[in-house]
C-alpha cells in the first residue's frame, strides 16, 4: 500500500514539476516531512503523512498562507533509519524553500537531525518522537507535540504498581533511544515506588526469536513484563510468551499502539495487554472530532499518530502565517509567539524547550481484539 | 523450575531456532559445494518460500481442510515454487558467468539477492504480514520441560529432510553425479555428464529446503517480512562456514550449534548479548580449525 503511495506522490511531484517547468514563474512555500514511508514502520509513517497532508490541504483550500505564494508539501522517507533520517534532513535544509518540517517519528532519527534544521534555522516540529533528551539539547528550532516519556515511564509505573498491583516487574527494550529511554524512566519510578525490576534486558529490532529470553523470564516468576520498543516485536513478544506458559502480565508503551500488533500477536495473546499511549483517546476530546471526520472520510481509520502529524503541521503553517513573509527566522519568530493556539487537543503552549504543555498520557487495554480505553493516567515527576 | 529444568528448555529451544538454520545453511552448502559460489540469493529463496507457503494458508485456511492436509500443501507449494527460482536464478544470473573470474558471480549473486528482495517487497508490501498457524497449540511436560507440536513438528521435518537429503546424496545415482561434479566440474564434463542439469538440481534442491525453512520458520514466529531473509540468511551461511563450507552434515551441525549458542547466549548471558556470544565462539572455533567444524573437503581441494 506504501508502495502505491509513494507512487502516487511522485506522479504528483514529477507533475507539478512539469507544470511549474512550462508555466509562468510561481513561488512556492514548503512544508517538509520525514517520517518511515518503507520498512515495517511504514504503517505508522503513512498514518503520521496522512495527518500532515491532510492539515497541508485545508489550509491550502483556504488560501495561500502568503499572499503570492503556494503551499507546497514535501514528504521523505527515513526508513526508520538513523542515516536516512539525518539524509532527508539534509536535502531538505538545502531547498531554500522549506520553511518548516514536520518530523521524524522515531526518537533516534529525530535526534541527530534536530540538529540539522538547528542549523539551518529551520522550525521543526516532531509529532511523534518522545525522547526527553530531544528538547535538552537547547535547539530552538525545535518543537514537539506529544508528551515525553518522562512523563510516560513514570504514568506506566504508577498503573503497574497501583493500579495493577503488580509488585515484581521484568523490563525489556529495544535498545533503541526511544525504547532504553522510556526503560530507564519506567525502572526509575518502579523503584521509587518500591516495586522490585526483577531484571533489565534489550533486544535487537528485526530478531524473530524471543522464546529463549522469555524462558528465562518465566523461570523468574514476574507479575508483569513489561517492553518498552515498537509494534513488530511486541507483537512477538506478546505471542511467544503464551507459547512458553509465561502468564503474567504485560505492558508496553506507544509504540505498541497500532491495530496491526493485534494482528500479528493474534487477538488470544493479545487480549489484556496494557499500552500506556501518548495523549488521551482521540475519540474522546471534543476539539478533535472535526479532524476525526475529515481524516477518516479521506483515509479511512485514524492511526494513533495521525492527530499528532496533522496539529504539528497545522502549527507549522500558523507560524509561516504568522511570520507574513517568506524567511525562516521570521517563521522561528513567530512559533516563539504562539499563545494557546487552538489546537486539536485543546489550547496548545510549548514551554521553553518546546515541549507541548498538553501532557495526558492514556492508558489503553487490549480487549476483544480491539484497544479499550482504560483511563487518562495520573504522573508526577517526582 | 529447577536449574536443570530451564538448561533443557533452553537447549530445547536453541534446537528449534537451528533446526531451522540448519535446514537454510543446507542450500548454501550445497550450492557451494559444486560451484564455489556463495549464493548471497539464498536468504530470499528462504522468504520467498514463506511467502508462498502464507498464499497457501490464507487461501486453503479458510476452507476447511484439516491441518495435516493444508501443511502439506504448503510445502508442496513452497518447496515447488523455490525450486523453480532457484533454478531460474542459476539459469539467469550464474550459467552465464561459468568460468568468468570468481568474483563476478559472487557480485551477481549480491545483485541477485537486493533485486528479489525488492521484488518480494514490491509484491507483498513492507509491511510485516501475520503467518497464521493452523495447528493446535497442544503442549507436552515432561519433567518440568515444555515441548510443542510446533517444537516437534520443526524437529522432525528438518531431520527427516536431513536424512532424506544425505540418502539422495551418498546413496543414489544422482548424488553420486553431485559428488563427482563438486570434485572436478570439467572432468565430469568431459565424460559427459550433464553438468548443467546436475548444478541446476542441486539449486533446486538446495531452494526446496529453504522453502521449508520459511515455512517452518512462519509458523513458529507467525510473522514473516521481505527483509527477513538478510538476518537469517547470514546466520545460516555462518552455520554454514561454522560446519565447514561445501560440507552437507557439517552444515546441519553447523546449524544446530549456532540455534543452541544463540539459544543458551539469550537464556544466560544476555538477549543483547545474544549474537556477539554466537560470533565469538564461532570466531573462536575457526580460529582452532579454520575449514568449519567437519571442514575436510575445503582443504581437499586446496
Amino acid at each position: 500500500m506504501s508502495s502505491r503511495r509513494a507512487l502516487r506522490q511522485l506522479a504528483a511531484a514529477v507533475l507539478s514539476l512539469l507544470v511549474a517547468g512550462c508555466g509562468r514563474h510561481e513561488q512556492v512555500i514548503t512544508i517538509g516531512f520525514v517520517g518511515p514511508l518503507t520498512g515495517d514502520q511504514a504503517p505508522q509513517g503513512d498514518d503520521m503523512l496522512n495527518g500532515a497532508e491532510l492539515a497541508v490541504e485545508q489550509a491550502a483550500a483556504q488560501g495561500p498562507v502568503i499572499p503570492g505564494y503556494r503551499l507546497a508539501f514535501m514528504p521523505l522517507d527515513d526508513q526508520r533509519s538513523p542515516t536516512q533520517a539525518v539524509a532527508a534532513a539534509k536535502k531538505l535544509v538545502a531547498d531554500p524553500n522549506v520553511m518548516a518540517v514536520v518530523g521524524h517519528l522515531n526518537s533516534s532519527c529525530t535526534m541527530p537531525a534536530s540538529a540539522i534544521y538547528h542549523q539551518a534555522r529551520v522550525l521543526q516540529i516532531s509529532p511523534v518522537s518522545s525522547n526527553p533528551q530531544i528538547s535538552r539539547q537547547g535547539f530552538d528550532t525545535f518543537y514537539r507535540t506529544c508528551a515525553t516519556d518522562d512523563l510516560q515511564g513514570p504514568a506506566a509505573a504508577i498503573f503497574i504498581v497501583k493500579d495493577l498491583g503488580a509488585q515484581r516487574v521484568f523490563v525489556l527494550d529495544d535498545m533503541t533511544t526511544y525504547g532504553r529511554g522510556l526503560a530507564n524512566e519506567l525502572i526509575k519510578k518502579l523503584t521509587a515506588l518500591h516495586a522490585e525490576v526483577l531484571g533489565h534486558e534489550g533486544i535487537t529490532q528485526g530478531d524473530k526469536d524471543f522464546v529463549p529470553l522469555l524462558t528465562k523470564i518465566k523461570s523468574l516468576n514476574p507479575d508483569l513484563v513489561y517492553f518498552a520498543g515498537m509494534f513488530p516485536e511486541g507483537a512477538l513478544l506478546i505471542k511467544q510468551r503464551t507459547q512458553v506458559g509465561l502468564s503474567s502480565r504485560f505492558m508496553g508503551g506507544d509504540g505498541l499502539f497500532d491495530p496491526v500488533l493485534i494482528d500479528l500477536a493474534t487477538p488470544q495473546a493479545a487480549e489484556g495487554v496494557y499500552l500506556t499511549t501518548i495523549g488521551s483517546d482521540i475519540h474522546q476530546i471534543l476539539t478533535a472530532q472535526s479532524f476525526v471526520k475529515a481524516y477518516e472520510a479521506r483515509f479511512g481509520p485514524i492511526g494513533a499518530y495521525s492527530s499528532y502529524a496533522y496539529e504539528a503541521a497545522s502549527i507549522a503553517i500558523w507560524a509561516i502565517r504568522t511570520a507574513g513573509v517568506k524567511d525562516r527566522a521570521a517563521v522561528l519568530a513567530a512559533m516563539k509567539t504562539l499563545r494557546d493556539y487552538p489546537g486539536i487537543f485543546g489550547p496548545q503552549n510549548f514551554d521553553a524547550k518546546g515541549d507541548s504543555l498538553i501532557r495526558d498520557i492514556g492508558i489503553f487495554t487490549v480487549k476483544d481484539g480491539r484497544f479499550a480505553f482504560v483511563k487518562t493516567a495520573t504522573w508526577d515527576t517526582r | 523450575m529447577t536449574p536443570l529444568q530451564l538448561f533443557l528448555q533452553q537447549l530445547a529451544n536453541g534446537l528449534t531456532l537451528g533446526a531451522i538454520y540448519a535446514l537454510i545453511a543446507l542450500g548454501y552448502t550445497m550450492v557451494y559445494g559444486v560451484i564455489q559460489l556463495i549464493n548471497f540469493a539464498h536468504g530470499e529463496i528462504f522468504v520467498l518460500g514463506a511467502y508462498a507457503a502464507l498464499t497457501v494458508v490464507l487461501t486453503l485456511g479458510g476452507t476447511g481442510v484439516s491441518w495435516g492436509v493444508l501443511l502439506a500443501a504448503c510445502a508442496v507449494a513452497a518447496m515447488g515454487w523455490c525450486a523453480v527460482i532457484g533454478v531460474a536464478i542459476e539459469r539467469v544470473a550464474y550459467r552465464p558467468l561459468r568460468g568468468a573470474p570468481r568474483l563476478n558471480p559472487f557480485i551477481t549473486a549480491i545483485g541477485m539477492s537486493f533485486f528479489l528482495q525488492n521484488a518480494i517487497m514490491l509484491v507483498y508490501g513492507a509491511t510485516d504480514r501475520q503467518f497464521p498457524n493452523p495447528l493446535p497449540l497442544l503442549r507436552w511436560e515432561t519433567g518440568g520441560v515444555t515441548i510443542t507440536l510446533m517444537q516437534v513438528l520443526v524437529w522432525v521435518s528438518s531431520a527427516a529432510l536431513m536424512v532424506g537429503l544425505q540418502w539422495l546424496v551418498m546413496a543414489t545415482r544422482l548424488g553420486k553425479a553431485m559428488r563427482a561434479t563438486a570434485q572436478d566440474l570439467t572432468a565430469c564434463a568431459l565424460l559427459g555428464l550433464p553438468v548443467n542439469r546436475i548444478i541446476a538440481v542441486t539449486f533446486a534442491i538446495g531452494s526446496a529446503l529453504a522453502a521449508i525453512g520459511g515455512l517452518l520458520f512462519g509458523l513458529s514466529y507467525g510473522t514473516i517480512n521481505f527483509h527477513d531473509g538478510y538476518l537469517i540468511g547470514l546466520k545460516a551461511f555462518t552455520a554454514a562456514v561454522l560446519g565447514g563450507i561445501g560440507n552437507i552434515p557439517g552444515a546441519m551441525i553447523g546449524g544446530l550449534v549456532l540455534g543452541l549458542l544463540e539459544g543458551l547466549g539469550a537464556g544466560y548471558l544476555s538477549a543483547q548479548w545474544k549474537n556477539v556470544f554466537a560470533f565469538v565462539v564461532l570466531v573462536l572455533i575457526l580460529l582452532c580449525k579454520p575449514t568449519g567444524l567437519l571442514g575436510e573437503r575445503v582443504a581437499e581441494r586446496a
